[in-house]
C-alpha cells in the first residue's frame, strides 16, 4: 500500500463524514432562511461577530453554543437510561454510515491504479443505503420507548408505522431500477447515467424511470420524516412526539441526524436519479479529452459568476431603513472583496494547471474535482427542494399518509416493476 | 322565511385534482415565486425592522396605564373602585382614603396595577367616571426583570405622560 | 294570624294582611312601591312623595301608598303613564340639588336614590342654574359624618332622634332648597344607637367614620350572623370581603329585623364588636409556654389534662350552647369540673331599657340550662384543690385583676383555648387560638329565653377550629353539632323537642 493510497483512503473517508456534517450547518442555514423568503419574512439575521452575519450562519453558530453549552438533563422518570442516550446516536450514526456508499467522483485513475470515489468502496451499494436507513428507525422507536411518555410511545409508533408502510414502495421502486441499470452497485449507477440516450439526451434515471423517481421520492421524503410526512412529531397534536423528554446536546444530535439524514437521501436520489455526478453530455472520457477547454471555459465562467453574486449581495446586503452610515454596506463591502478573492484563486489554479500540469494525473483530479463540485450542487438542490416541499405542503393525516403509502404507491411500483421488466425484456 | 344558506362549492373532485402532483407543482410554484423574488430583492420582504422601526401607534392603540391630573397637578382620581370593580383580570388594587387638597373628600392612597395580571382590554379606561385612567402612553412593551417591577404603583402611572395631545385622542373614540 | 284581603296591583289580584299600609303590605308579596321617607320602625311622614300611587275609581285617586291602610277591593296603579311620571318627576325634584357624586359616596350600591335613578328615572338633568352649595362633612358626633348636599331632607334621621332614642339631638332647618338637617350648635348627637341613622339615611348623606372609604358596598358579602356584644343577641348581618392576596376581613356589622329580639336597630358598641373579630386575634398556638404548631398544642393539652390531679374546665358564658355542652361533656368524660364563672362579663347598671343589657355574655342563659355552677364560690373552691385550669375562651381576666387572678391560680397550670389574644392568655402555658362567633356556626339563648341559631359566616384562609372541635381532638366523643344536639335533646328536657335545623329566623321562645 503505499502513500498514496493511504492519502486517498483518508480523503474519501473525510469526505464521507465531514462533507454530511458540515451540511448540517447548511442545510439548517437553507432551511430557515428559505422558510423566510417562502414565507415574505427576513428569517435569522441579527446574529453576528464583529458585525458579520454572513447571511444568517452565524445563528446557527450561535444555535449551536446554546446547545453544547446547556445542562444535559436526563427526566427522573426514566428507567433505562441507556437506551435513552442511545437512541439519537443510533439516528445521526445511521444516517451518517449510509452517505458512505454514495460515489462522488467517478473511478479515479492515478498511474496504473483505480479509485473508488466512495467512502467505503464496496458493491453491495444501494443495499447498504437500505439496510442502514431502515436501521435509523430504531433510533425513534427506542427514543420513543425510552423516553417513558405517552408522546413519545405515540410519536415512535407512528414512525415505526410510517418506515414500514414506505420502505415497500421505496424498495420497489429500487427493484424497476435495478432492471433497467442491471447493478447494485451505485458506482456503475452512475457510469450508466453518463451515456446519451438516442445520442443527445442524457440517459438520467429520471427519463428512464419518470413513474419510479415520484414514488422513491416520495418514500425517501417519508423515510426522512420530512413535511408532509413528518407525523412522527407532529407538534400539533403529539407535542414533539419521539423527542419530547430531549434536550440540549442529546436533542441536539437528533437534530443534526435529521438533517444528516436529509442530505444522504437527497445524494442518492440524485446519485438514483439525477445523473450523480455526472454533468450532462461530459461524461468522464470526453471531460479528459476536452480538459483544456473546460479548463478555460471554466476560467471565462468564473469571472461572471462573480460579478453576478458580487452585484447580489451589494443589492441585498444592505439596511431598509433609514440609517447612518449603514454598517451593513461595509458588511456588503467585504463579501465583495472575499468574492473577487476568490475568484482570482480560483483563475491562479486553472492558470497553473494550464501552464504547467495540462495533461496526464493533474487532468483526472481536475475531473474529480469537477464532478465533486457538480454532485454537490446538485445535492444541495435536492435538500432546497427538501426544504421547498417543506413549506409548501401540509401535514398529511395519519390515515391519509398509510391509504397513500399501501394504497396508492405499492400498486404502482408493482405496476412500474412490471412494466419497466416488459420493455426492458422487449428490447434486449 | 327560510334560513340563508349558502352553498359552498367542493373542489377537489376533478382528476387532475384528485391526481395531487399536479396540484403539488402547481403550489410549489406559488411559492417558489415568493422565494424567487424576496432571494433576488429582500427589501421585497413585508417586515419591520423592529426594534430598529417603531411600529407606529394610534391613539386608540391600548398601551400601558397612567392616572391623568388636573391642570395643577392633582389626582383625578376619586377612587370610586370603577375600574376595579370592572378589571376582569383583578389585577388593580386600590385603597381609599381622605382627600385634603379641596377638590373631593376621596383620594386613593394606593392605586396598583399589576400589569403581569392585566389583559389590556382597556375596561378600566372605560369605566372610569372621571377620565382618570386612561391607557394612552403608546408604551406597548412592557418589560421587567423581576416580578416587582412589572406592580405599578400610583407613583408611577402618575409619573408617565399621554403619547398624545388632547384632540388625537379624543378623535380616537375616547 | 292576621286578617287578609284582596286587592288589585296593576290589575292583578293579590292578597295581603289588612291594618298594613299599602307600602308593607304589598311588599309581603314582593312588589315593590318607591319610598324614601317612610320606614316601618320610624312610621309614615308622607314627606317624600316618591310613594304616591293611584288608586283606580277611588277618592282621592292618588294617595301616599304610606298612609294609606290596604282595604278589600283596592285597585293599586302602580304602572300606570300618569304613575310613573310622578315617580319621574319626583326624582327630577330630588336630584335638582344632588351633588351626584357617587363616585366618592359610600352609599353607592345601596342607596335608594341611586337605585330608584336607574329604576324609575334615567333622564338628564333640565337645570342650567348651579346647584345650592350647602355644609359637607359635617361632624354630628358618635361618628357620623353628614353631607348635606346628598340630603334628600326625609327626615329619616331626625324622627328616629325623637321617637326611638328620645333625645332629638337632628331637626331640619330652613325651607325650601335651602332646608338641610343639622344639630343644635355645640350639641352633637349624643346616644348609643347614633350610628343607626347611617343605616336609616336612604341616600349617602349620613355616613360612619369607621367605614367611611374602607370598602365599596359591592364587594362586601353579607352574611346573616348573631351580635354576641351583650345577652341580647341582636341579629345582625355580618358585611365581610376577601380581598386579592388576603384574608378575609369584617368591615361593619348592621342591624338585621328581628321583631322579638332587637327590631330593626343594635346599639353602637354592639356595631363596633366587629373589631374584635379582626383584631388581636389569637393566632399562634403555644404549648409549654413556647410557640409551636396547633396539633403539638392540643396534643400537650391532652396530656395535661389525662395528668392531671383535678382538673377545672372554665367554659365561657358567650359560647355556644353546642360548645358549653362539648365542655361540659368532656368534662365528665375526663373527670374535670365544670364551671361557668364569669362576673366579669356582668357591667352593672350599664343596660338600657331597650336594647342593651348589663350582662356583656351572649348566652349565659345556656349555661343555667345546662347546671353549669357559676358562681365565684364554686369556682374558688374548685381552684383551692386544682392542679389545671382549662379556659374555653372565658374572659378570667376581666372577673380578677392581675394579683387577684395570680392568688386564684396559684400553682395552678393555666391552658387558655381563646379567639383573642389577652393578658389571660400570655400568661397561659398552652394557648390554643379558636374560631370566634363569626367563624362557626351554632345557637346561643338570650336575656329573654329565646334561642336563636346562627350558621358560620366566615372562613378565613386559615380558618381556626371551633371549641366542639378542639374538644374533640382533645378525647371529646361529640364530634360535631349534630352529635352534640341529638346529645342535649337527651340530656336537657327543655330542649327535648327543639330540632335544631327548625329554629326559625325569629328565634324560638323556650317556655321554662
Amino acid at each position: 500500500m503505499t502513500s498514496l493510497d493511504i492519502l486517498l483512503i483518508i480523503v474519501r473517508v473525510a469526505f464521507g463524514a465531514f462533507v454530511p456534517l458540515c451540511f448540517v450547518a447548511v442545510c439548517v442555514w437553507m432551511e430557515r432562511r428559505g422558510a423566510a423568503f417562502f414565507q415574505d419574512r427576513s428569517g435569522p439575521n441579527r446574529a453576528n461577530i464583529m458585525g458579520f452575519r454572513a447571511g444568517g450562519l452565524i445563528q446557527n453558530l450561535a444555535d449551536a453554543v446554546k446547545l453544547f453549552f446547556k445542562e444535559d438533563i436526563i427526566p427522573g422518570h426514566i428507567k433505562h437510561k441507556f437506551y435513552f442516550v442511545l437512541a439519537p446516536m443510533i439516528v445521526c450514526v445511521t444516517a451518517l454510515v449510509s452517505f458512505a456508499v454514495v460515489p462522488f467522483a467517478d473511478t479515479l485513475v492515478l498511474g496504473d491504479r483505480e479509485y473508488v470515489m466512495q467512502a467505503i468502496p464496496m458493491d453491495i451499494g444501494i443495499l447498504w443505503f437500505l439496510a442502514i436507513a431502515g436501521f435509523a428507525v430504531y433510533g425513534i422507536i427506542l427514543a420513543g420507548w425510552s423516553s417513558h411518555n405517552k408522546y413519545g410511545v405515540l410519536g415512535g409508533l407512528r414512525s415505526a408505522a410510517q418506515v414500514i408502510s414506505y420502505e415497500i414502495p421505496m424498495g420497489l421502486a429500487i427493484i424497476s431500477l435495478l432492471v433497467v441499470y442491471g447493478t447494485v452497485n451505485l458506482s456503475e449507477m452512475a457510469q450508466f447515467q453518463g451515456q446519451l440516450l438516442f445520442g443527445f439526451i442524457p440517459m438520467w434515471g429520471v427519463l428512464l424511470q419518470p413513474l419510479g423517481v415520484i414514488i422513491f421520492i416520495i418514500a425517501a421524503f417519508a423515510e426522512a420524516n420530512r413535511t408532509p410526512f413528518d407525523l412522527a412529531e407532529g407538534e400539533s397534536e403529539i407535542v414533539a412526539g419521539y423527542h419530547v423528554e430531549y434536550s440540549g446536546m442529546k436533542f441536539t444530535i437528533f437534530f443534526m441526524g435529521e438533517y444528516v439524514a436529509m442530505f444522504t437521501s437527497s445524494a442518492i436520489i440524485v446519485t438514483l436519479y439525477f445523473g450523480g455526478y455526472q454533468i450532462p453530455w461530459f461524461n468522464t472520457a470526453t471531460l479528459l479529452k476536452f480538459a483544456v477547454p473546460v479548463a478555460l471555459l471554466v476560467m471565462a465562467a468564473v469571472p461572471v459568476i462573480g460579478k453576478f453574486v458580487a452585484a447580489w449581495i451589494r443589492k441585498n446586503n444592505v439596511s431598509h431603513y433609514d440609517r447612518e452610515n449603514d454598517p451593513r454596506v461595509r458588511e456588503a463591502n467585504v463579501y465583495i472583496k472575499i468574492v473577487w478573492g476568490l475568484v482570482i484563486l480560483v483563475e491562479a489554479i486553472f492558470f497553473l494547471y494550464l501552464v504547467f500540469a495540462s495533461g496526464g494525473a493533474a487532468d483526472h483530479i481536475l475531473v474529480a474535482l469537477l464532478q465533486v463540485c457538480t454532485f454537490l450542487a446538485k445535492t444541495t438542490f435536492m435538500c432546497f427542494v427538501y426544504v421547498w416541499v417543506r413549506w409548501t405542503l401540509p401535514r398529511f393525516r395519519y390515515d391519509q399518509l398509510q391509504k397513500l403509502g399501501w394504497n396508492i404507491l405499492l400498486p404502482l411500483s408493482l405496476l412500474n416493476i412490471f412494466v419497466t421488466s416488459a420493455i426492458v425484456v422487449a428490447l434486449s | 322565511m327560510s334560513i340563508k344558506v349558502k352553498t359552498i362549492v367542493r373542489q377537489g373532485k376533478s382528476l387532475q385534482e384528485r391526481l395531487y402532483l399536479i396540484e403539488v407543482f402547481k403550489g410549489m410554484a406559488v411559492t417558489f415565486r415568493h422565494f424567487l423574488r424576496n432571494f433576488l430583492d429582500n427589501s421585497k420582504l413585508y417586515v419591520r425592522h423592529y426594534p430598529e422601526v417603531k411600529p407606529e401607534i394610534t391613539p386608540r392603540w391600548r398601551g400601558r396605564h397612567r392616572l391623568t391630573t388636573h391642570e395643577d397637578g392633582s389626582m383625578k382620581c376619586v377612587a370610586c373602585f370603577m375600574c376595579q370593580t370592572n378589571c376582569p383580570a383583578k389585577c388593580i388594587q386600590i385603597e381609599a382614603g381622605e382627600r385634603t387638597d379641596g377638590r373631593t373628600e376621596k383620594v386613593p392612597v394606593k392605586f396598583d396595577i399589576d400589569l403581569l395580571e392585566c389583559i389590556y382590554c382597556g375596561y378600566c379606561v372605560e369605566a372610569c367616571p372621571k377620565d382618570a385612567i386612561r391607557m394612552d402612553t403608546g408604551i406597548f412593551s412592557v418589560t421587567g426583570y423581576k416580578r416587582e417591577s412589572m406592580l405599578m404603583t400610583m407613583d408611577d402611572l402618575l409619573a408617565t405622560k399621554g403619547a398624545f395631545s388632547e384632540e388625537e385622542y379624543k378623535k380616537g373614540g375616547a | 294570624m292576621a286578617e287578609m284581603v284582596k286587592l288589585f296591583v296593576n290589575g292583578q289580584e293579590v292578597e295581603v294582611e289588612s291594618g298594613k299600609n299599602l307600602i308593607d303590605a304589598v311588599s309581603a308579596v314582593g312588589i315593590e312601591i318607591p319610598h324614601l321617607c317612610y320606614h316601618p320602625a320610624l312610621g309614615a311622614d308622607g314627606n317624600c312623595r316618591m310613594c304616591l300611587v293611584g288608586i283606580e275609581d277611588g277618592r282621592p285617586p292618588l294617595v301616599p301608598a304610606c298612609k294609606t291602610p290596604a282595604a278589600e277591593g283596592m285597585k293599586v296603579q302602580l304602572d300606570a303613564e300618569h304613575i310613573k311620571k310622578i315617580q319621574r318627576d319626583v326624582m327630577e325634584l330630588e336630584l335638582i340639588n344632588h351633588p351626584t357624586d357617587c363616585p366618592i359616596c359610600d352609599q353607592a350600591g345601596e342607596c335608594s336614590l341611586q337605585d330608584y335613578y336607574m329604576k324609575y328615572d334615567g333622564q338628564e338633568s333640565r337645570m342650567t342654574v348651579p346647584q345650592v352649595k350647602k355644609g359637607k362633612k359635617l361632624d354630628f358626633g358618635c361618628g357620623v359624618v353628614h353631607d348635606q348636599e346628598r340630603c334628600v331632607v326625609c327626615g329619616r334621621c331626625v324622627r328616629f332622634t325623637r321617637e326611638i332614642t328620645k333625645t332629638g339631638e337632628l331637626g331640619i332647618v330652613n325651607r325650601t332648597d335651602a332646608a338641610r338637617v343639622n344639630i343644635f350648635p355645640g350639641q352633637p348627637l349624643n346616644n348609643r344607637y347614633a350610628l343607626n341613622v347611617v343605616d336609616l339615611c336612604p341616600v349617602g348623606a349620613m355616613t360612619s367614620t369607621d367605614f367611611r372609604f374602607k370598602q365599596r358596598v359591592w364587594f362586601l358579602s353579607k352574611e346573616k350572623g348573631i351580635c354576641h356584644g351583650c345577652s341580647k343577641g341582636c341579629n345582625i348581618f355580618i358585611d365581610h370581603n376577601r380581598e386579592k392576596y388576603k384574608d378575609e376581613v369584617i368591615y361593619r356589622f348592621r342591624p338585621r329585623l328581628n321583631e322579638e329580639v332587637n327590631g330593626y336597630f343594635i346599639c353602637d358598641e354592639g356595631r363596633m364588636t366587629y373589631k374584635w373579630e379582626n383584631d388581636q386575634r389569637l393566632i399562634t398556638p403555644r404549648a409549654n409556654g413556647s410557640e409551636a404548631i396547633k396539633s403539638a398544642a392540643v396534643d400537650s393539652l391532652r396530656n395535661a389534662i389525662s395528668q392531671a390531679s383535678k382538673a377545672v374546665f372554665l367554659v365561657s358564658p358567650s359560647s355556644s350552647l353546642e360548645q358549653q355542652f362539648a365542655v361540659k361533656a368532656f368534662a365528665e368524660q375526663a373527670g374535670a369540673t365544670v364551671l361557668g364563672f364569669s362576673d366579669g362579663y356582668i357591667k352593672a347598671g350599664d343596660g338600657d331599657d331597650y336594647l342593651i343589657q348589663d350582662d356583656k355574655a351572649a348566652n349565659r342563659a345556656g349555661l343555667a340550662l345546662l347546671g353549669i355552677d357559676a358562681t365565684r364560690e364554686a369556682f374558688e373552691a374548685a381552684m383551692a384543690e386544682a392542679d389545671l385550669l382549662v379556659s374555653f375562651d372565658n374572659a378570667l381576666g376581666c372577673s380578677y385583676d392581675q394579683d387577684g387572678l395570680a392568688k386564684v391560680l396559684g400553682s395552678c397550670t393555666l391552658a387558655v383555648i381563646a379567639t383573642n389574644s389577652d393578658s389571660l392568655s400570655e400568661q397561659a402555658t398552652i394557648a390554643i387560638p379558636t374560631a370566634s362567633y363569626s367563624e362557626y356556626s351554632g345557637s346561643i339563648i338570650n336575656c329573654d329565653n329565646i334561642l336563636q341559631a346562627f350558621a358560620r359566616a366566615v372562613v378565613k384562609n386559615d380558618p381556626p377550629e371551633d371549641i366542639v372541635e378542639i374538644v374533640n381532638r382533645l378525647g371529646g366523643e361529640l364530634e360535631n353539632n349534630q352529635q352534640v344536639w341529638a346529645a342535649l335533646k337527651k340530656a336537657v328536657p327543655t330542649l327535648a323537642e327543639v330540632e335544631p335545623e327548625q329554629i326559625p329566623e325569629q328565634g324560638l321562645a323556650l317556655t321554662s
